[in-house]
């Protein structure tokens, strides 16, 4: 059986529940909106993991769930715990319950989409860069400095430059401006994170164990995510990869321990490509509403083991 | 050069500093308090290579080209640089700083006890469920390890009271065990390697039937604990 973890409307979510149903799979949704009818309880011993997961009404073996697909919003911030005091008995249930289901998710057995640990490398940009090069993807010239001085040298041997955050938070790439020379001094206080601004298209490519499916976008801001936000556009379109970009696209997931992926990369106007970062948890339903990619059901057939 | 890292109090960083340059391996010893005050900061990553630079307050200069090992005592970031951020951007600016700190630890060269991860500067601070799964899957003899909604999630991070009964550190490919558990040194071996851990201390105790048993891991052990022969593995490894 699959299980489907986090809110149900939720697109990503919503759309690999849709695949799962065309292709006649049996799953359950666990919805953490009605985390008050939850329960999981479980056992790792010299015999393996057994426990029974106990679900608004229904219990099942956890040796029954062999594929999850996680999109556990953080538990905390549920709308049904509004209100609800520190420490009170719903919050202490919906933390326990949400620590055991995540412990348990780590260590069980299946095709996990995606565990946790391999996560980690988005918190860190530097770090996931490094991991990167090593599966033969470029990346782009970056310094993380607290020197204003450095950052001047930086900007005049690259042109324009950009800055972000270094960790996952807060993640929005922005030009460096008039306005960021005149408080450049700042970063004294916080090392920041500045990359040469790469002319060319944004690629995002999804990878779902060994299929891939990359698009396109053309957008008139530097971060096309929040294009619109800043009064711009942005065109998605699926695209086709050179086969060693796809190759290195799917061996850096592998490598990385994630079933799922949605790779950032620039394709610069001589035909290089440089990437960005892996994003562990990609919200895929953007570009597939955008571009009739079939991401979902890829996730649906990894998820039945018919991929 | 061998970089110790450590908070100011960690008795068992001095221990190893001392053991090391003893067993002629050169040390540089910095305290979470030297990389708090520190001044100038400079990583780059890219096609140009991977540098890292950074100035101490009392003129000491770290490098990815002097470093050529990592002691690493430091879990987290250095208390001292935790205590200087404030404001309503600390969060924030503590996600950074860690961010930071895995990458140029990451990027220094040589031996590294522990490598960096996301889930701890000195290896990945794991959770006793996965620590109990891969004690099972390298074939110790453990206790089972049960888990569910009724329990507290914070319980099982409170520190143990008092050391364990017994002990084993896997240093590298070795392992110095205490008497009545040398008999596990294979699956010790084992379980380092599948934790992706160069420096391990593993503990046991007697379980009911009077049979050893893992209780935990940890890739912040107490090296004291190993005395000369840990000392002697610990310089095995960071030798040219």
């Amino acid at each position: 059986m699959i299980l489907l973890c986090g809110i149900p409307s939720e697109s990503p979510l919503a759309m690999v529940a849709r695949e799962l149903d065309a292709l006649g799979a049996a799953y359950r949704v666990l919805n953490q909106r009605k985390v008050a009818a939850h329960d999981i309880a479980w056992e790792i011993n010299g015999a393996g993991i057994a426990g029974k997961l106990h679900l608004d009404g229904e219990t099942f073996a956890l040796a029954e769930i062999d594929a999850v697909y996680i999109r556990l919003m953080d538990d905390r911030i549920l709308p049904e715990l509004e209100g609800e005091p520190e420490g009170s008995p719903a919050r202490r249930h919906a933390r326990g319950f949400h620590d055991a289901l995540l412990r348990w998710l780590e260590i069980a057995p299946g095709r996990m989409v995606n565990r946790s640990e391999p996560q980690g490398s988005n918190g860190s940009k530097p770090y996931q860069a490094q991991l990167i090069q090593t599966y033969g993807l470029r990346v782009p010239e970056t310094l993380i400095t607290n020197d204003p001085a450095a950052v001047l040298d930086f900007q005049r041997r690259h042109g324009a430059i950009i800055y972000k955050s270094i960790s996952g938070v807060r993640s929005i790439v922005r030009a460096f401006g008039e306005e960021d020379l005149a408080r450049l001094d700042h970063i004294r206080w916080c090392p920041v994170q500045f990359q040469g601004l790469l002319p060319g298209t944004d690629v995002r490519v999804h990878v779902i164990d060994k299929d891939a499916f990359a698009t396109e976008i053309v957008s008139d801001k530097i971060d096309y995510r929040y294009a619109k936000r800043a009064g711009g556009s942005a065109e998605l379109r699926a695209t086709e990869l050179p086969a060693d970009i796809t190759e290195k696209c799917i061996a850096l997931t592998r490598g990385l321990g994630l079933a799922f992926a949605g790779i950032d990369l620039k394709r610069t106007p001589d035909g290089e490509f440089f990437c960005f970062e892996v994003n562990p948890s990609p919200a895929f339903s953007y570009y597939e509403a955008n571009t009739e990619q079939p991401i979902a059901r890829a996730v649906g057939r990894y998820l039945a083991g018919t991929n | 050069m061998v970089l110790i890292l450590c908070e100011e109090v960690d008795f068992a960083a001095a221990w190893a500093a001392e053991r090391l340059r003893e067993r002629g391996v050169e040390v540089e010893f910095v305290t979470g308090a030297d990389l708090a005050a520190a001044g100038r900061l400079e990583h780059r990553v890219g096609a140009d290579g991977i540098t890292f630079e950074l100035e101490l307050a009392d003129g000491r200069r770290l490098s990815r080209a002097r470093v050529h090992g990592v002691l690493n005592r430091l879990s987290f970031l250095p208390a001292a640089c935790v205590r200087r951020i404030g404001g309503p951007d600390r969060d924030y600016a503590l996600q950074e700083y860690y961010a930071l700190y895995l990458s140029w630890l990451h990027a220094l060269a040589g031996p590294k006890l522990n490598a960096p991860t996301p889930q701890g500067l000195c290896g990945n601070w794991r959770h006793p469920a996965s620590w109990a799964a891969l004690a099972m899957q390298a074939d110790l003899p453990a206790e089972p390890y049960r888990q569910s909604s009724r329990d507290d999630p914070m319980a099982v991070w409170q520190p143990g009271a008092g050391s364990a009964p017994a002990a084993a550190f896997v240093v590298g490919e070795r392992v110095i065990a205490e008497p009545p558990v040398q008999e596990f040194n294979g699956p010790c071996r084992k379980l380092a390697a599948a934790a992706g851990a160069t420096l391990l201390g593993i503990d046991f105790a007697p379980g009911a039937d009077g049979h050893w048993r893992f209780i935990g891991a940890t890739v912040l052990p107490d090296l004291v604990r190993g005395g000369p022969p840990l000392a002697d593995a610990l310089a095995q490894v960071f030798r040219p």
